[in-house]
């Protein structure tokens, strides 16, 4: 065994034993232990989120086509070792003897569904359950809508074009019914197999055929790689999970770059806390190395030494930090577990390759310039203790450590922007705080000088101490800058979620209420204690043409018409008129007509279009449109465009007109209202007076939501309490390892004579400035860094957040004041001549 | 052994260039035993680390055992270091965190000696502390981590030993000790010894005496050595 390594070998194995790299292994350790239990757990949840949002579309990624898609696309999936399953739908007339309601028809095979469940209730509106089967060839299962509709028992045959078919269950749910309120016709499921024989979906018909696939990531995604240059736009779309747009979708994909933020300052919180650590560990080697330059030792022999015993310090603070983080996530996924559906049953392989890299990059990266400095202190050192290391430069270690980080997050993220975004903001802070440690320091020296009080040995020391102060004070501010940005992140992130989803959000929906039952069911409700929001009136219209210039209007549920001609809307259009402008609804082109005081009686109205179905309909502010209702003609001139927040669980309408066009039509009206859902079973009571008015059932869609976002805000929490667990002990360490330069000038203030009291004081003071300080700078680093997270990541409204800026200050000075306290009560309770011993 | 002509040392200071040692040539014969005294501050140390090539020259030469001192490297003063000088230091120097066995081993190792384990043993048994060789230093007294250290400079045979105020820290008993130990291996061994005091006593010891006084260096001894060979 060479020497270099005996020697390296025996010097780690004392020096460990002697805990005298106690706080080098712990920075690694805890470096390395929070981004595994970080990331692990955040993978997990990710699996878990996204297997929930799998089950909104029944699938990974879905493949809807106009016609059959070619059957080796499904064969080849197979081949790729991927799921499917198939589902045909389209809308079609159900008929009862004489009685006939149109549905929304879907025929799907065995596999049916991929992802989430189909459920059922015992009765029409009944609690739904989860349900692992199909119906069976002759079988439909219909919504309970069509119960009410058709009179439907269970039981009873419906026909459905050629083929007559048998209720036998009432269907709650399928995974992907789809969330609009409205121009929702009631779903009925049945088997691929009896679809040929109704005969339905012959040539010409508006069958849409799903492609359902679910397996692992790589594969679907390999398989989307093949699969997408054969689709032709026309004909195909495609949808995985991760393109959800949807209010859980847009959760889970913020919820997912909140984890990644919290990891990423994982990494750089576990980084500062290495880089105060190795920066220690070096100056403690100083005298060794002294020593063996003395003893002949060449640089080249003292290099090999201290690199082979980083090495051993870095694989024995990765192994330990692969144990602790194991099973620190072990312990959160238990402790969540009834929360937050994660399993512990996947094992993911990232987070242990990110762990191990994150803790040897930072551990050899950091130590660099510690390492550099302690090769180039001199043999003389021997003989004048004063002599420290003769590297001075710091743009190595600027460098080296910069890049550490950066390279780290890249890594890690494989997104350049929210990396460039948090370095970008710490480089800044970095800046800042030079400069502050500067002011603070010619503050210090007026401050300084006079009696010496506790007060004045405080300032003494940091004017002194000014490099040391300033790096300390960098890795303070920048822990305590990171906690604030997890922390804040999380609050607005939390609040905006829920903020979609009120208490009290309306969860049923009633429509076709004549002019008559309006009034009658709004004092009924009233009698029963159920508030009733706004009554919209509503008319059916099919919407004819684009100043003067027809459009298709075929009744079809396709949104994407590919006939010839200009675009229609492809249905009818529910219509309402009113002055007032909705709730969540702006006008962003033109002037809302309700703001203009005119009557209308002849020529054209005003209508207001919403953004999107303008945009997709190419319709122009000033535009005259032609509606078609019952059997009049309604002119209108687009006065306004509006942006409609559609996530709102109210109605919202692509076109409100000027309520003069409508005084000759017979309105219905549409409302919601909000019951709790232990109220449930009075809904039949409620509605039992009004059986022509039609309900929808949005509860559990609502719920479903809500409970989501609940488990992201769990997750979220969770993550949070971790980086704010692996923050604090940052802060713990670096107080530690100021502790021990301490130590020295302690005992000579002790042998003077000065009191523990008066020491005591000036250390507290002085973690107190320290705190303040760091706490200030760390509230406007903070404030820099959410601002371009939260505009350009996160696609939130970016907010100041004032009142950190009086609690970071006071909180760091209370916590690193505390932390100096305890680090100091310690040395304090050391006997004097022991200290002075150890100072030799 | 140590030859040394007008070896000057001149240090930057923020108030301008200050010169430690004026221009300084004495020599050393194999086997003899100087003492250098002075008061503190008087520039003893300073030439100490220019002797044992600790520090490099301002001007002038230094030849140690015939080798030319002032033209080397650092790397090539720590092999020359390594395989003929000895080290005996006031704070006794030794390395905290390795034992007294691996304290005395370690110049061995750095300069590969065959066996150094038990080189080690067998000097520390010299010394009187085979008993206490896997003892920490800061479980061993002064006196003997002092021992420790004077078994670490011998191990390597070296031609030439220095040592600065080896008995600095010690007690008048441990003191005592120490001188003996020290000029009994020095005999035994025939090893040129140049130590640094102000303590008169051990200066006695030594076969010649030189003074420092504010850089300057003056026999004050009569010698075999010619006072114009001190200048």
């Amino acid at each position: 065994m060479p020497m270099t390594f005996n020697l390296a070998w025996r010097l780690f194995k004392h020096e460990a034993r002697r805990g005298e790299l106690t706080i080098i292994l712990l920075a690694i350790v805890l470096s390395v232990g929070a981004v595994l239990s970080l990331s692990l757990f955040s993978e997990r949840l990710q699996g878990a989120l996204k297997s929930r949002s799998a089950a909104f579309i029944a699938a990974d990624a879905q493949l809807r086509s106009d016609k059959p898609v070619d059957e080796t696309w499904l064969l080849k999936a197979k081949d790729e070792g991927l799921d499917t399953a198939k589902q045909v739908s389209t809308r079609s007339m159900v008929f009862k003897g004489d009685a006939m309601s149109l549905v929304d028809l879907r025929a799907v095979n065995s596999n049916y569904p991929l992802k989430g469940m189909v459920s059922v209730a015992d009765a029409p509106f009944g609690a739904k359950k989860d349900i692992d089967a199909l119906p069976a060839s002759g079988e439909a299962w219909v919504q309970s809508r069509l119960f009410q509709t058709l009179k439907l028992n269970v039981g009873d045959a419906i026909d459905i074009g050629e083929v007559k078919l048998t209720v036998t269950r009432v269907l709650s749910d399928i995974p992907d019914a789809g969330f609009s309120v409205f121009n929702t016709d009631p779903i009925v499921l049945m088997n691929l197999d009896d679809l040929e024989a109704t005969e339905i979906t012959g040539p010409g018909s508006r069958a849409r055929y799903v492609s359902y696939f679910a397996g692992d990531t790589s594969n679907v995604k390999s398989y989307i790689s093949w699969l997408l240059p054969q689709l032709n736009d026309d004909l195909h779309s495609w949808r995985t999970v991760e393109d959800d747009e949807s209010a859980i979708g847009r959760s889970v994909a913020s919820a997912e770059r909140y984890f990644l933020l919290a990891s990423l300052l994982a990494i750089v919180l576990a980084a500062v806390s290495i880089a105060v650590a190795a920066q220690r560990y070096a100056q403690r080697h100083f005298d060794p190395v002294a020593i063996m330059k003395t003893l002949g030792a060449t640089k080249q022999t003292i290099r090999k030494v201290y690199l082979i015993q980083i090495l051993f310090i870095t694989l024995l603070g990765i192994a330990i930090g692969l144990i602790i983080g194991f099973i620190g996530q072990h312990i959160v996924v238990s402790l969540v577990a009834d929360r937050v559906d994660v399993s512990l049953n996947v094992w993911h392989w990232r987070p242990v390759v990110i762990a191990i890299a994150t803790g040897a990059t930072c551990a050899i990266l950091f130590s660099l310039y510690p390492l550099l400095q302690l090769f180039s202190v001199p043999p003389l050192r021997v003989l004048r203790k004063d002599l420290d290391a003769s590297l001075r430069s710091r743009s190595i270690q600027f460098v080296a450590s910069g890049g550490a980080i950066f390279a780290l997050m890249w890594m890690y993220s494989q997104d350049l922007k929210i990396s460039v975004i948090l370095f970008a903001s710490g480089a800044a802070l970095v800046a800042g705080l030079l400069v502050a440690t500067y002011f603070l320091i010619a503050l210090g020296r007026k401050l300084g000088s006079g009696k010496m009080g506790p007060w004045q040995l405080a300032w003494a020391r940091i004017k002194r101490r000014a490099m040391d102060n300033s790096v300390q004070l960098i890795s303070f501010s920048i822990t305590i800058m990171l906690l604030l940005v997890v922390l804040v992140m999380r609050n607005d992130m939390v609040s905006q979620w829920r903020a979609q989803l009120p208490e009290g959000t309306p969860n049923y929906f009633l429509t076709n209420i004549t002019p008559d039952n309006q009034a009658r069911l709004d004092r009924h409700f009233a009698d029963q204690n159920v508030d009733i929001n706004e009554f919209f009136p509503v008319t059916r219209g099919r919407f004819v043409s684009v100043n003067g210039e027809g459009v298709n209007t075929e009744v079809s549920k396709e949104e994407e018409s590919s006939n010839e001609g200009r675009r229609g809307l492809g249905r009818e259009a529910n219509l309402t008129w009113g002055n007032t402008l909705q709730k969540e609804n702006e006008v962003i082109e033109g002037i809302w007509h309700g703001n203009v005081d005119t009557t209308y009686s002849e020529g054209w109205f005003p209508v207001s279009v919403e953004e999107g179905v303008a945009e997709r309909l190419d319709i122009k502010m000033g535009d005259l449109l032609s509606f078609n209702v019952g059997s009049e003609i309604v002119e209108t001139k687009v006065t306004s465009v509006r942006k409609v927040n559609w996530q709102t669980m109210q109605p919202n309408f692509f076109f409100v007109i000027h309520p003069d066009a409508m005084e000759a039509f017979s309105p219905t009206y549409i409302t919601s209202f909000y019951l709790p859902t232990e109220r449930k079973e009075e809904l039949t009571k409620l509605l039992k007076p009004f059986a022509s008015v039609t309900m929808f059932d949005v509860d559990a869609r609502i719920n479903q939501l809500r409970d989501i976002v609940e488990q992201v805000s769990v997750a979220v929490e969770f993550i949070l309490v971790l980086v704010l667990m692996a923050g604090s002990l940052v802060l713990i360490a670096q107080v530690q390892a100021s502790m021990d330069e301490r130590r020295q000038e302690i005992a000579i203030l002790r042998t003077l004579g000065a009191k523990g009291s008066l020491i005591r004081k000036s250390v507290v003071f002085e973690f107190l400035i320290i705190g303040t300080v760091a706490g200030f700078m760390a509230a406007l680093a903070n404030e820099l860094s959410l601002y371009m997270l939260q505009t350009s990541v996160f696609q939130m409204t970016a907010s100041l957040h004032l009142e950190y800026w009086l609690v970071a200050p006071a909180v760091g000075a209370l916590v690193v004041g505390i932390l100096g306290a305890i680090g100091c009560w310690r040395l304090l309770t050391l006997n004097t001549g022991e200290m002075l011993r150890k100072m030799v | 052994m140590i030859k040394t002509s007008t070896v000057t040392k001149t240090v930057n200071t923020s108030e301008g260039s200050l010169q430690i040692l004026q221009p300084i040539s004495f020599e050393v014969k194999s086997g003899e035993s100087v003492a250098i005294i002075g008061a503190s501050g008087s520039g003893k140390s300073t030439l100490l680390g220019l002797l044992a090539g600790l520090d490099e020259v301002t001007s002038g030469e230094i030849y140690l055992d015939n080798e030319a001192l002032h033209t080397m490297d650092e790397e090539q003063r720590a092999v020359l270091r390594g395989s003929k000088v000895g080290f005996i230091f006031q704070s006794f120097m030794l390395v905290q965190s390795l034992t007294a066995l691996e304290n005395v081993m370690l110049p061995a190792e750095i300069s590969n000696l065959d066996n150094p384990k038990g080189l080690a043993m067998e000097i520390l048994e010299q010394v009187g502390l085979a008993h206490r060789a896997h003892h920490f230093p800061n479980q061993l007294s002064g006196g003997e981590q002092q021992r420790v250290a004077i078994a670490r400079a011998f191990i390597t045979s070296p031609k030439i030993l220095f040592a600065d105020e080896p008995t600095g820290n010690l007690d008048a008993k441990n003191s005592d000790k120490i001188e003996e130990l020290l000029f009994e291996l020095n005999r035994n061994t025939g090893t040129t010894l140049v130590l640094v005091t102000h303590d008169n006593d051990l200066a006695a010891h030594c076969d010649r005496q030189l003074t420092m006084h504010a850089g300057e260096l003056k026999e004050t001894t009569p010698s075999s050595t010619s006072p114009s060979e001190v200048s």
